[in-house]
């Protein structure tokens, strides 16, 4: 019982109200009315007796289920009813269910009608004053004398313009004063929502005109809502009752009143959004009856648009019918039907098949060539479409964007998915590939997009993430697997460095020391290196191929250089091809420099072959490769923006920490461990030993005399490692910081502080290295002043005789022992040169000096200096001091200098006592003839005084250690009670 | 132990009837509903509703054990008057066939109770019997006195008369 009948029901008793309507009228007017009223209130007691009756609020909400023309029959009924009906704020409820309720507007009104009403009023006063002829003192007076009723609608008016209204409505049969007019002139009178003379009212010509733009013509003002909703209803009213009523679409007024679908479409939409309003019982049916309508009447013009459509009559039908669609109800469906039709989606033959991107590659490698021409095409296709779509639809319907929406859905998101499913199938590192591949392609089919005039301005914004919602459900697997693939990679690498490596153990390795400058061959390289990675992305293959063969020539060059380079050595060219096989064979560009890096490579580690069983600069250069192209492909994905962009960020750091953990802990620390345990080991004795033997054995071997051979190697691995930190540096600059994938500031930065790391870990090995290759440095010194120093060299005439010893004055220089510690020192310390930094340079430089000091300070203290050998070692003592002063270490300076002030003393001649010598006759009675005062006493006093001048030392010696050294002098058992009678004051009493 | 819908309520109407209704029930109208909450439990005391006569009191206990099951009305309802407006159930429709003034009683009892579907029912009701009627007509069913003047009530006619069925 509670749907259909009741909208018949309401013609129905409608019909019934008019007549008795009009009964009541004629009653009303013509009729013996005292009777009926008298009945009427006989009736009313007893009812009110038995009747409750209800209250204001209730009755309100029982006004709320009623539909207008009822309302107005209520109005009819009482004052108090009435009120209810008129109150503004039911109507103004309604129109803003239609939505041309505009409060701002209703706000700007009442704020003009408050100064215009001011404005009449003051008119109205000088008015009365003037008609009065007396100018009372207050206006309350003229009022007041201007009669109750006009009096009353003054102030009912003042009190707002909802009230006056309510009031002018129920005093419009009065009389009105001129006056009033004025008042009201505000616009409040010219109200013409229906003629006054009852007779026109149900034949008031009904202009289909007005029904169509009513909606827009309605005005927001307040106190006039029921006015406005009067305008809207009167002209689609009667439309909406009909439609509701009619049983087809063939008999409804709309559908034979405006003949053109664009009109019909205006109505129609006009009549869904009156319906909005339709709140009494029974809207339910009304508005499906709607609904219905509007659906019959969209499918045929849909119809018509899409036979537009196949008929490609663009600027004809499917623009006329594309706008009826838009002024109906926006349009949606004209657009579904456009993208459904749309060529862009119906040929998805052409998509191409996204399988031929894998097909006919080596294994790792996939061919994106199709998936490009699949996005080429695409564009161009996207791009015709956004020209048709600005000349089918009005700008206000954004059609592209659904479009592209549809397209990525349906079509990109299907290929992609195959493509990566199949790919991930095939390997990983295929599917890394693709994914990043194809993201860079889609992002250059984005970048050819052209928005359509209705597009919004965020349309590129809108398409990306379009796009990137394809990628979204790879994107996790694909970080992860870009991850994967590194760490893998890097350490399949490393693995196999170090087993070739094992392999290679067993032959003889032949510690290499070229002569080359190594900082310039250095910069060099690092230049080059430089060079390749600055090289833009070589992942793609860029879509405009230029000119690759200019380039392979020089590549076929490079490469025939590299050949020669390396045709020495059997082992550099494999390790070099190994490592730096250009990866995607489609890339001729990309070649060229990674070949010219790798010719460098080879030059570099054809000198640096002395260490390749410590670590490898090329499998430090080949990990940077991998994890170039690792972080190229991961930063592609960083421009999906948002969540997904941090990610892809985060998963670049991560590979670049995996790439220092594995290039600084597994390959160079382990590099470095193994050298310095070499150092620890190394015993001067036995391989000199050993290397006597060799060379002795096959004479072939060239063994350097000078070279402590672990320290060699091992500050060329200082030098090697420097140049892969500077590597790192250069890759962190270019491939981190430089596409903003780090901030170089954040030190909290996992990159960064691995990087740190890195760095720290390095300084440390070498640091480490360094000391014990000092002590090395040391006891090779030790050894060869233990070895080579022969007892003579200063003592010329302590052993073999006078005769020997006047002979060996005639040698004047350093003795063959300084000459090789000199050498051999220097030797090493300028192999650091350049290569760590310089305070770390100069600490080792001092150490060493230091070093040397004590160790010759002992050496010496073990020798038995003579005068006549004096001058040996005072030219030994200079070398070794001219040495230090060439390693420019100011500290240092001090030390040699005491040294060589020290061995004056040896130089001091004393002459022996007489009665110890009896050689020479003189000297021994002269000797004998001054015992207080003899040549000897005063040499003695002349030599304590040495001895005894600290300040010759420059407090480096203290006079009890350069005693120590006087000691040493051959004749000081003659000498001795001379020198400390002169310096002590003692002796010369026991004596 | 019962479940807490199932919890005995009194009830005693304004001629001091006392009527047994479960919890459940009685908790569709939101007076009783929030007395208990302030009660924390009904309680052996019968509560008074004093502006109902027993007769309404039980029209109404009736209507809500037939609607106890019902979802509670959710705020959104309350604020799109559109959507109260649906049509009057079956059940409803029989239930509201009752003379004018026990229809009245009920609305009044239903407003005071605060249950808020019924007193829609009732109102849709009233609604209904509004329709189609004359002025004249209005009166006499609501019995409203006419304190119009017959020109009065000619203005207001011509005033609205867009409003009119054509």
């Amino acid at each position: 019982m509670s749907g259909r009948p009741v909208p018949q029901a309401v013609q129905a008793t409608q019909q019934r109200n008019k007549r008795s309507l009009s009964q009541v009228r004629n009653a009303q007017m013509n009729g013996p009315r005292s009777n009926d009223k008298v009945l009427a209130s006989l009736r009313a007691t007893q009812v009110v007796a038995s009747k409750p009756v209800l209250p204001a609020e209730l009755l309100a909400m029982i006004l709320d289920y009623l539909p207008v023309p009822d309302l107005m029959q209520c109005a009819r009924v009482s004052r108090r009813l009435q009120e209810m009906v008129y109150d503004d704020t039911r109507w103004i409820q309604k129109l803003k269910a239609i939505g041309v309720w505009n409060e701002a507007e209703a706000r700007q009104r009442i704020e003009d009608a408050m100064k215009r009403k001011v404005e009449a009023q003051r008119a109205r006063e000088a008015d009365e004053a003037k008609r009065t002829g007396v100018n009372l003192p207050g206006s309350v007076n003229g009022i007041a004398g201007g009669g109750r009723q006009h009096a009353g609608s003054v102030t009912l008016f003042d009190a707002g313009a909802e009230e006056s209204k309510y009031r002018r409505s129920l005093e419009k049969p009065a009389i009105q004063t001129p006056i009033r007019r004025g008042t009201l002139a505000d616009g409040f009178d010219d109200l013409t929502i229906s003629p006054s003379s009852p007779g026109q009212a149900s034949v008031k010509p009904w202009d289909p005109s007005i029904a169509l733009r009513v909606l827009s013509e309605a005005r927001s003002i307040r106190g006039r809502a029921r006015q406005e909703f009067g305008k809207i209803y009167g002209a689609l009213g009667p439309l909406h009752m009909n439609l509701a009523r009619s049983k087809s679409h063939s008999d409804a007024v709309i559908f034979r009143t405006y003949r053109d679908p664009e009109q019909q479409a205006q109505i129609l939409s006009s009549l869904k959004q009156f319906a909005q309003c339709d709140s009494a019982l029974g809207w339910q049916e009304r508005e499906q009856k709607l609904d219905s309508m509007i659906g019959v009447f969209e499918n045929a013009v849909l119809r018509e648009f899409e036979q537009g459509i196949s008929a490609n009559d663009v600027d004809g039908r499917m623009r006329r019918y594309a706008h009826v669609l838009v002024s109906l109800n926006g349009g949606n469906a004209g657009v579904d039907a456009f993208i459904t039709k749309n060529p862009l989606m119906t040929r998805d033959g052409r998509m191409g098949n996204p399988l031929a991107c894998l097909e006919a590659v080596a294994p790792g490698h996939v061919d994106l060539n199709p998936s490009r021409q699949m996005f080429e095409r695409l564009a161009v296709m996207t791009v015709e479409q956004a020209a048709v779509i600005d000349r089918v639809f009005p700008s206000s319907v954004d059609v592209l964007t659904p479009l592209l929406s549809r397209l990525c859905e349906v079509m990109l998101s299907e290929y992609l998915t195959t493509l990566f499913d199949e790919a991930h199938s095939v390997g990983i590192e295929t599917y890394v590939k693709a994914v990043s591949g194809t993201f860079e392609q889609a992002l250059r089919f984005l970048a050819s997009l052209k928005p359509t005039k209705a597009s919004p301005a965020d349309m590129p914004d809108k398409a990306k993430a379009m796009v990137t919602q394809c990628y979204e459900k790879h994107i996790d697997l694909y970080l992860a697997e870009e991850l994967a693939v590194f760490t893998t990679k890097s350490g399949a690498s490393v693995s196999h460095w170090e087993k070739e490596l094992s392999e290679q153990e067993a032959s003889t390795e032949s510690y290499f020391m070229s002569n080359i400058n190594r900082s310039a061959a250095k910069r060099d390289f690092l230049s080059s290196f430089k060079k390749v990675v600055m090289m833009p992305v070589n992942v793609l293959p860029a879509f405009s191929a230029a000119k690759p063969t200019a380039v392979t020539k020089s590549s076929a060059n490079l490469n025939g250089a590299e050949a020669s380079y390396s045709g020495g050595r059997p082992r550099s060219p494999s390790l070099t091809t190994g490592s730096n096989t250009p990866q995607r064979p489609g890339t001729p560009q990309a070649e060229a420099p990674t070949t010219e890096l790798a010719a460098k490579a080879a030059i570099m580690n054809s000198r640096l072959e002395g260490i390749k069983s410590l670590f490898s600069i090329e499998v430090a250069l080949d990990l940077t490769h991998l994890a170039k192209a690792c972080i190229e492909r991961a930063a592609i994905m960083v421009r999906m923006g948002g969540h997904y962009g941090d990610e892809a960020k985060e998963q670049c750091e991560a590979i670049f920490v995996t790439l220092l953990k594995v290039l600084g802990d597994r390959h160079i620390r382990n590099g470095f461990d193994k050298a310095i345990g070499h150092l620890g080991t190394y015993n001067p004795r036995e391989v000199r030993q050993l290397k006597s033997k060799g060379s002795a054995n096959g004479g072939t071997t060239v063994s350097n005399a000078t070279g402590v051979e672990p320290l060699v190697t091992f500050l060329e691995l200082v030098n090697v490692g420097d140049l892969i930190q500077q590597m790192v540096d250069v890759f962190y600059a270019q491939e981190m910081i430089a596409t903003k994938l780090t901030d170089r500031d954040d030190f909290l930065d996992p990159a960064v502080k691995e990087k740190k790391k890195f760095e720290q870990m390095l300084d440390e090995r070498v640091a480490a290295g360094l000391n014990r290759g000092i002590d090395v440095l040391m006891d090779e010194v030790e050894y060869i002043c233990a070895t080579t120093q022969l007892p003579t060299d200063f003592n010329p005439g302590g052993t073999t005789g006078a005769s020997n010893g006047m002979s060996s004055m005639v040698d004047i220089g350093a003795s063959d022992t300084a000459k090789q510690i000199v050498s051999m020192i220097s030797g090493h310390t300028g192999m650091l040169t350049g290569t760590t930094d310089k305070n770390m340079l100069d600490v080792f430089v001092q150490e060493v000096g230091l070093r040397l000091f004590a160790t010759l300070c002992k050496h010496f203290k073990r020798q038995r200096i003579s005068v006549d050998g004096a001058m040996k070692l005072i030219s030994d003592v200079n070398l070794y001091s001219d040495f230090v002063s060439s390693l420019r270490q100011k500290p240092l300076l001090p030390y040699f200098h005491a040294l060589r002030e020290m061995s004056q003393i040896y130089l001091v001649h004393i002459d022996p006592p007489a009665a110890y010598f009896s050689t020479n006759p003189k000297v021994k009675r002269a000797s004998l003839l001054s015992t207080k005062s003899s040549p000897t006493a005063l040499q003695a006093k002349e030599l304590a005084t040495i001895i005894a001048d600290t300040q010759r030392y420059h407090g480096i010696f203290g006079a009890e250690e350069v005693y120590e050294f006087a000691e040493r002098r051959a004749d000081w058992y003659l000498v001795k009670g001379d020198v400390e009678r002169a310096m002590y004051g003692v002796g010369c009493s026991i004596m | 132990m019962a479940t807490e819908g199932d919890q005995l309520v009194k009830l005693e109407s304004s001629d001091h009837v006392i009527i047994d209704t479960d919890r459940k029930t009685a908790e569709r109208s939101m007076l009783i509903k929030n007395m208990i909450e302030d009660l924390g439990s009904p309680g052996e005391e019968p509560i008074p509703i004093m502006n109902v006569s027993e007769t309404v009191l039980r029209k109404v206990i009736d209507w809500c054990t037939h609607h106890k099951n019902d979802p509670p009305p959710s705020a959104e309802d309350d604020a799109d008057s559109r959507k109260k407006t649906t049509d009057i159930e079956d059940w409803d429709q029989k239930f509201m066939q009752v003379d004018q003034e026990m229809l009245f009683e009920i609305i009044l009892a239903a407003n005071y109770m605060d249950i808020k579907a019924l007193l829609d029912v009732g109102c849709k009701t009233v609604a209904n019997m509004i329709k189609g009627k004359s002025p004249e007509e209005i009166r006499k069913t609501f019995n409203i006195q006419n304190d119009f003047t017959p020109e009065e009530e000619d203005q207001i006619r011509r005033e609205n008369e867009w409003a009119e069925d054509r």
